[in-house]
């Protein structure tokens, strides 16, 4: 019990009054009762069983080991010096005096007198461990129930309150505060706003101690790899040092955990909503594309039949009727595509791909409206393979041919080409159109923007902001260099195929 | 005197009229249901030549109708999608479609699809061409499209089996892609390099003896494919 209490008084550098006293009035009733006994035991042996000096000197030493089990160091202590008089007084011939006759006695008391002191001190001392080992245990205890109700934290909840009711509940402690760094929230139970938040930022900031003996205030960063990710301060904490670390470590790791279920919620979160869209824009394209295909079934067979089968007023209406069937589709594409793109709910299909492949299926798709144009392809042989997605780069290039085929007289030739930059393949597109004006150059990438002097043009506005994202999306962008009057050079990279070799 | 018998799957019901009524009037018999369901029970109680299937329809959907169509039957499948993912294509034909269209579509390129599928292969090999796969342990019937490689026999689709025959004509001798894709689906194809890749990886899995190590179907990389016939 004592040492339970120095070791507090450790802690409480100004204990109370009112205990202070209440302590010293238990070790005086101690003390009294301790020479109580030894007086009973001399009582016993000089009155009811009289014994010799030698079996009053062992029975002396029993007594004083039971005082020292019982009690403490101080009691064992002075009853050992009682005992010691009583001993040379009662025992030591010449009786009823403390003088001593045969000197080779007074080796006999001090043999005793060393004895009874040396038992107190070693029984004091392993009373003092089993005081100490118990302690520790209590403090594992409130530690495990601590780690334990940590780990069943409800995620759904905030966090920072239900830890710091936690620590107040295993280990007893009526005044905590918690500060996270990373969210700035601060959660207090018993402690008064205005007194402790300067201070709980002060310990997170500057990873600094902070102790107050006279209200027993602790604010103490809690670290995580070095680094404090935010401070707690606990009043009248009976942890040792090493426990308080332990719970530091604890509150570091809950509050890490909670941060990374968080991030894993969140992931989870945007996943679902990611594949909510796709699900969404897959059904919208598919709602619009079924009757777009009975439509379009039915103008291409009529338009299919031989020549005489329609009068031409007729044939006229029925291109007109196919005609607006693949500009609503286009637009319906566009649009989902875009949707997409702007979701991000695209992933690149990367594959290994030749550009005249890339170029070639392009052209290929755009088979019905390059027709009746000069289209120049040059894509020299030996050009290494690129890392890209061969749907996504096409629907870059239709796009490009696309408006190269709108923006540029009808007579005049379009190129369509691949040459070797630095660690990378360029295609360009080039046209000999009016050119684009420096100012409108930035602005032809964006969303819905039409040419200022085309607009009796059919287009969506889409193709060329859709263009760009997906080259975006491959790291790269799209290049336009133009000379008004003279034509226009669309042109991006691609990056070649780790382990291609280029020639 | 009919082109052929055509199923036509799919859940919009006017894309099955105007299907029925522009396949009729080329020639077809024509015949509809509206979902893989219904489908397989028509094709379960008379015999089609092709079936054109709707990718995306309620209940068991284009994909997995496809799946349970090929499991039992070796008629020619076209899919029919809104989607013209690569991705898309490629599961598509691995289950087991022979083609794949994008709606909207214009009827005369359908009609040349469904021509093309129809199209009877010409130029088998002979059985002495075949005498140096029976030593291997692979055994082929002609004119029961069966493949038996060490006692386990799979039955080839018409377009597996078109494949393999040009392949078998033309041993020992990289093939370009285009020409195969030429030769097999039709003029109008030579760039459907997936097309490809899904059918030699089909073929592999039914007469190869490990599909992983192909001894036959060999890959040239960027030409073609090869068929090495063991002199």
């Amino acid at each position: 019990m004592i040492a339970a209490a120095r070791r507090k008084e450790h802690v409480l550098d100004k204990p109370d009054r009112l205990a202070s006293a209440r302590k010293s009035f238990r070790l005086a009733l101690r003390v009294g009762a301790s020479l109580a006994f030894i007086a009973a035991t001399t009582f016993i042996l000089f009155r009811v069983v009289p014994v010799n000096a030698t079996t009053a000197g062992f029975l002396f030493l029993v007594a004083i080991l039971l005082i020292a089990t019982k009690g403490g160091l101080v009691e064992s202590t002075i009853a050992s010096v009682a005992a010691m008089l009583c001993f040379n007084f009662f025992f030591l011939p010449p009786i009823g005096t403390f003088t001593i006759a045969d000197p080779q006695n007074w080796i006999a008391l001090f043999a005793f007198l060393a004895t009874s002191l040396t038992a107190s001190q070693l029984s004091a001392h392993a009373k003092r461990r089993a005081v100490e080992a118990e302690d520790r245990r209590g403090e594992v205890e409130r530690l495990y129930a601590l780690s334990r109700a940590l780990l069943l934290i409800d995620h759904s909840q905030p966090v920072a309150k239900q830890i710091i009711q936690q620590i107040a509940l295993s280990c007893e402690i009526s005044e905590v505060a918690l500060y996270v760094r990373s969210t700035g929230e601060l959660n207090r139970l018993g402690l008064a706003a205005g007194d402790i938040d300067p201070k709980l930022r002060d310990a997170a900031v500057r990873s600094a101690v902070f102790k107050d003996d006279g209200t027993n205030l602790i604010v103490t960063p809690i670290r995580l790899g070095g680094e404090p990710i935010g401070s707690i301060a606990l009043t009248g904490s009976a942890l040792s040092d090493a426990a308080l670390q332990s719970l530091l470590n604890l509150v570091a790791i809950g509050l890490e955990r909670a941060t990374s279920q968080k991030a894993v919620t969140q992931a989870e979160v945007a996943r679902q909503s990611e594949e909510l869209k796709s699900t969404l824009l897959d059904a919208i394209a598919h709602e619009f594309k079924t009757p777009l295909t009975s439509i379009k079934a039915v103008t291409t067979d009529l338009l299919s039949g031989t020549p005489d089968s329609l009068q031409p007023h007729q044939r006229e209406m029925i291109s007109i009727a196919d005609e607006s069937t693949d500009r609503l589709s286009k637009l319906v594409t566009d649009a989902i595509q875009l949707a997409r793109i702007e979701g991000g709910t695209f992933r690149l299909n990367l594959g290994i791909h030749f550009p005249s492949t890339l170029v070639n299926a392009a052209l290929r798709q755009m088979k019905s409206m390059i027709e009746e144009r000069k289209i120049d392809v040059i894509v020299p042989d030996g050009l290494p393979p690129v890392r890209v997605d061969s749907g996504l780069i096409q629907i870059v290039l239709t796009h490009l041919l696309d408006n190269a085929l709108k923006y540029s007289p009808p007579d005049n030739p379009i190129t369509i080409g691949a040459r070797l930059g630095e660690g990378k393949v360029i295609l360009y597109l080039t046209d000999k159109g009016q050119g684009i004006g420096e100012t409108e150059q930035a602005q032809i990438f964006e969303k819905f923007y039409r040419g200022k002097n085309e607009r009796h043009l059919q287009g969506t506005g889409m193709g060329l902001a859709i263009a760009r994202e997906i080259v975006r999306a491959h790291g790269e962008d799209i290049a336009l260099t133009s000379t008004p009057g003279k034509g226009s050079e669309f042109s991006f990279g691609l990056p070649i195929a780790p382990g291609a070799i280029s020639q | 005197m009919s082109a052929g018998k055509i199923l036509v799957i799919d859940d919009d019901p006017q894309i099955r009229r105007v299907m029925r009524s522009t396949l009729t009037a080329h020639g077809y018999q024509v015949n509809d249901a509206r979902s893989g369901e219904e489908g397989l029970q028509e094709l379960r109680e008379s015999g089609y030549d092709l079936v054109l299937l709707d990718m995306n329809m309620p209940g068991m959907g284009g994909m997995e109708a496809c799946r349970l169509i090929r499991s039992g039957s070796d008629i020619a499948i076209i899919m029919l999608t809104v989607n013209n993912s690569e991705g898309q294509k490629v599961d598509a034909l691995d289950a087991g479609a022979d083609d794949y269209v994008t709606k909207p579509f214009s009827t005369p390129e359908l009609l040349a699809r469904i021509r093309a599928s129809l199209r009877r292969l010409p130029q088998l090999p002979g059985h002495a061409d075949l005498q140096p796969l029976a030593a291997q342990g692979v055994n082929i019937d002609l004119s029961s499209r069966e493949v038996t490689v060490h006692g386990r026999t799979s039955r080839l689709t018409a377009r597996e089996f078109g494949l393999l025959t040009y392949f078998l004509t033309r041993p020992n001798k990289t093939i370009a892609h285009r020409e195969l894709l030429q030769a097999v689906w039709g003029p109008d194809y030579g760039d459907e390099l997936e097309y490809l890749r899904v059918f030699v990886n089909r073929l592999r899995k039914k007469i190869e003896p490990d599909p992983s190590k192909p001894l036959f179907l060999v890959t040239d990389a960027w030409a073609g494919y090869r068929f090495h016939l063991p002199q």
